[in-house]
């Protein structure tokens, strides 16, 4: 070893300085705000804090304190099933249009695609607004239209007012924003599927759903896993759609999601230690959550 | 390559430092220019105030700007306004920021106490004669009064009534209660399916705590700076069931509901139908959007701010033993930051709003006038009289330090959620009770 020419062993220098840029944009917007909340969760740091008093080193008393709350896990759980329900849901109607697109004719696709890019480009605070009113309890059209459909009692039925229902409405719209973002992708990923493929099963006889089952969802499985994985992780930090809904009437405490929850330690109660430890074990749980997607997707790429 | 490297180096730090630093607005620039160093107070400078919601009228508003310039050659003035949800966590991250902090800013009474204790603001302590003194509305000046020195002070107040159609009332034969109990009663008889007889949300506490307050309850006590709530004390018990007796009996609102429109609910409907409420409780300038449709010199529609007597009506709540009970208090308190650059100029601007004739600017609008001495701005017609009356034994939430963070939370409407669902009053009182008091103490 020792005879190789020097040069030899000398890492080449310029990719890395190449990656310095980006390196530094990632550290001063990425590290700088995660620096400060492990240090600021480790800390007694509310109101008086931000006004100038020192913080008062506590090590991990904030995080004993929030963890031993019934409240945080019942938070946690019901952030848990509202983001797996929603991504899978998500995913599976999302593949359902994709299919779709796939098998009208051309006209009617762009149609189709018309309409998922216009709910997907809707403002999301517009969104809510339009849900609220659809659902609201005295002038909206679903219960308008459910009484004259002979069901009674959903005349004045206050759907934000449990925390089902409150759950159904704010599923609807998480939904009905991502389907498009899912269906576009993957009906990209289905048009890379050869047609000669799908044409030499047919000759062999192979059904409509095992075509479905034993080639064209083999082969968008990369895309199918990627938008999974991004839907877990997005429906897991929904905060606004479940604040405005919020807003327009609900039991609180019963339907606040963790980013709820962390705003609500934070910028209402000014527990900012508080916010920054329940931040950074979402942080730990998306990590969590996503790794197996993530594992099995580097797996694919080394293949 | 190695030339430019430096040049994508500081490029991209510049980058992430933008991504981080948020500048709040342009007053970067404009606070510079007064920055500490120009000893004289005489010398120019500009000052930034935030006011809360749309309350304060446009007229107000350009005859400080005005008047501030004349006062105050070559300073400015500048207004902002700030919406209510966001006002508190705004000023949690502007007022400690000497940069971009608010020279004057008004907050909700109830959040002043949450930040007169951290010391946000400044001692406005011996300029407190000036500004009116005893005058002045003395339990904002409790919410903004810290060990005995003062850091806020009375801005505007309000009130609230009740507003009632005498119309539907006289038809049902019902008439107008002089005691709580007979309102309850009033206000079922006149409930159908289609009409809520005393439209009340069920998270509503703002409203809800002056039947706590009208039988001689409170939310919390203090004792010397330990603060306790008292949702247990038989007092407070006894308003709280008689509300949900109110609210079960006579609002068909669903028990969720908070922030409501109740004016909507007391106009008629649509083509001349039924309204959906046959009474409201609601603060005075709810006036303004009740009444019979016109249209104003704009060619807008607009309500007739209730012309017809005959058909839109107010009266003050009614206490237990009759007389007027005590409402929650609404109104706002006026602070200077203590980051402020320009405390004299701030204090000039406190000056002109406390002037006889900035005060009775107020009361011309409907604002209750901070200094009492200018009440009778407000006029002498019923709805003055009226406000002047409720707002007389009118009460404010506790001033304790927590407090902001239990609105923040919705603690309270939750609890008055429960209770309107029926739930066990004694029972719940002894649960949040637990929850309460250490909140409160911050």
């Amino acid at each position: 070893m020792s005879t190789l020419p020097l040069r030899r062993r000398r890492p080449p220098r310029i990719p890395y300085l190449l990656l310095l840029p980006s390196l530094v944009v990632l550290i001063a917007a990425l590290g700088y705000p995660i620096g400060w909340q492990i240090v600021t969760s480790m800390q007694e740091y509310g109101l008086a804090q931000q006004f100038g008093q020192p913080p008062v080193f506590v090590g991990l008393a904030n995080y004993i304190e929030i963890f031993s709350q019934d409240q945080l896990w019942a938070v946690v759980a019901r952030s848990i099933a509202f983001c797996l329900v929603n991504a899978f849901v998500t995913v599976a109607l999302g593949l359902a249009l994709a299919l779709l697109m796939r098998a009208v004719p051309a006209a009617i696709k762009v149609i189709i695609q018309v309409c998922l890019l216009l709910a997907w480009a809707t403002p999301m605070v517009a969104a809510v607004t339009v849900f609220r009113w659809l659902f609201d309890y005295r002038s909206g059209i679903v219960n308008w239209l459910l009484t004259e459909a002979g069901l009674e009692r959903f005349a004045g039925f206050a759907w934000l007012s449990s925390p089902l229902t409150f759950f159904l409405v704010a599923s609807s719209i998480v939904i009905w924003m991502s389907v498009p973002f899912v269906a576009l992708s993957l009906y990209a990923g289905l048009t890379q599927v050869p047609q000669e493929i799908i044409e030499a099963a047919q000759i062999d006889g192979a059904s409509p759903r095992r075509i479905l089952g034993s080639i064209l969802l083999p082969m968008v499985r990369p895309v199918l896993s990627v938008v999974l994985l991004l839907q877990i992780i997005w429906d897991l930090r929904v905060f606004a759609q479940i604040r405005l809904l919020q807003d327009a009437g609900a039991p609180v405490a019963e339907t606040n999601l963790l980013g709820n929850f962390i705003y609500e330690l934070g910028a209402a109660r000014q527990d900012f230690a508080a916010a920054s430890a329940v931040s950074l074990f979402v942080l730990a749980l998306t990590v969590l959550l996503s790794w197996p997607y993530v594992r099995s997707l580097l797996k694919e790429a080394e293949e | 390559m190695k030339r430019r490297l430096p040049a994508v180096l500081a490029a991209s730090l510049a980058l992430g430092l933008a991504a981080c630093s948020s500048p709040t607005d342009a007053e970067t620039s404009a606070t510079a220019t007064g920055a500490p160093g120009s000893s004289a107070p005489a010398e120019g400078g500009d000052i930034t105030m935030w006011v809360a919601g749309g309350d304060t009228p446009e007229a107000l508003r350009q005859y400080l700007v005005d008047t501030f310039a004349e006062e105050n050659p070559g300073s400015t003035l500048t207004i902002e306004e700030q919406a209510w949800p966001d006002l508190v966590s705004k000023l949690t991250t502007a007022l400690p920021d000497a940069a971009n902090t608010p020279d004057v800013v008004e907050l909700g009474n109830t959040q002043t106490p949450t930040f007169a204790t951290v010391g946000a603001f400044l001692d406005l302590t011996d300029m407190y004669d000036e500004l009116g003194g005893d005058n002045l509305l003395q339990s904002f000046v409790d919410v903004g009064t810290v060990d005995g020195q003062i850091y806020a002070v009375p801005y505007y107040f309000g009130s609230r009534y009740v507003f009632y159609r005498p119309d539907i009332w006289a038809d049902n034969g019902v008439e107008v209660p002089t005691t709580l109990a007979e309102f309850t009663e009033a206000t079922e008889a006149l409930t159908t399916d289609d009409m809520s007889g005393f439209a009340m949300g069920g998270q509503d506490w703002r409203n809800g705590i002056s039947w706590v307050f009208a039988n001689g309850g409170e939310l919390a006590t203090v004792d010397g700076t330990t603060w306790t709530s008292t949702l247990s004390d038989p007092n407070t018990i006894k308003g709280l069931e008689m509300w949900q007796e109110v609210v079960m009996g006579a609002s068909n609102l669903p028990t969720t509901e908070r922030d409501v429109a109740y004016w909507d609910f007391l106009n008629d409907g649509a083509d001349g139908a039924a309204p959906d409420a046959a009474t409201i409780m609601a603060p005075g300038w709810a006036r303004w959007s009740i009444g019979d449709l016109t249209t104003n010199d704009d060619g807008d529609e607009v309500r007739d701010g209730m012309a017809d007597a005959s058909k839109y009506d107010i009266f003050a709540l009614p206490g237990v033993d009759g007389g007027v009970a005590p409402v929650f208090a609404g109104g706002s308190n006026l602070a200077i930051s203590a980051a402020s650059q320009q405390p004299e100029l701030s204090k000039a601007l406190l000056r002109i709003i406390f002037s006889e004739e900035y005060q009775r600017m107020l009361g011309e609008n409907g604002l209750g006038p901070a200094n009492s001495m200018y009440t009778d701005s407000l006029g002498d017609d019923k709805f003055a009289t009226t406000m002047i009356e409720t707002a007389e034994a009118s009460k404010l939430t506790p001033a304790a330090p927590g407090w902001a963070a239990i609105e923040g939370a919705f603690v309270y409407e939750e609890l008055f959620q429960k209770i309107a669902e029926g739930g066990d009053v004694a029972a719940l009182a002894a649960e949040y009770d637990e929850t309460l008091t250490p909140m409160l103490n911050g």
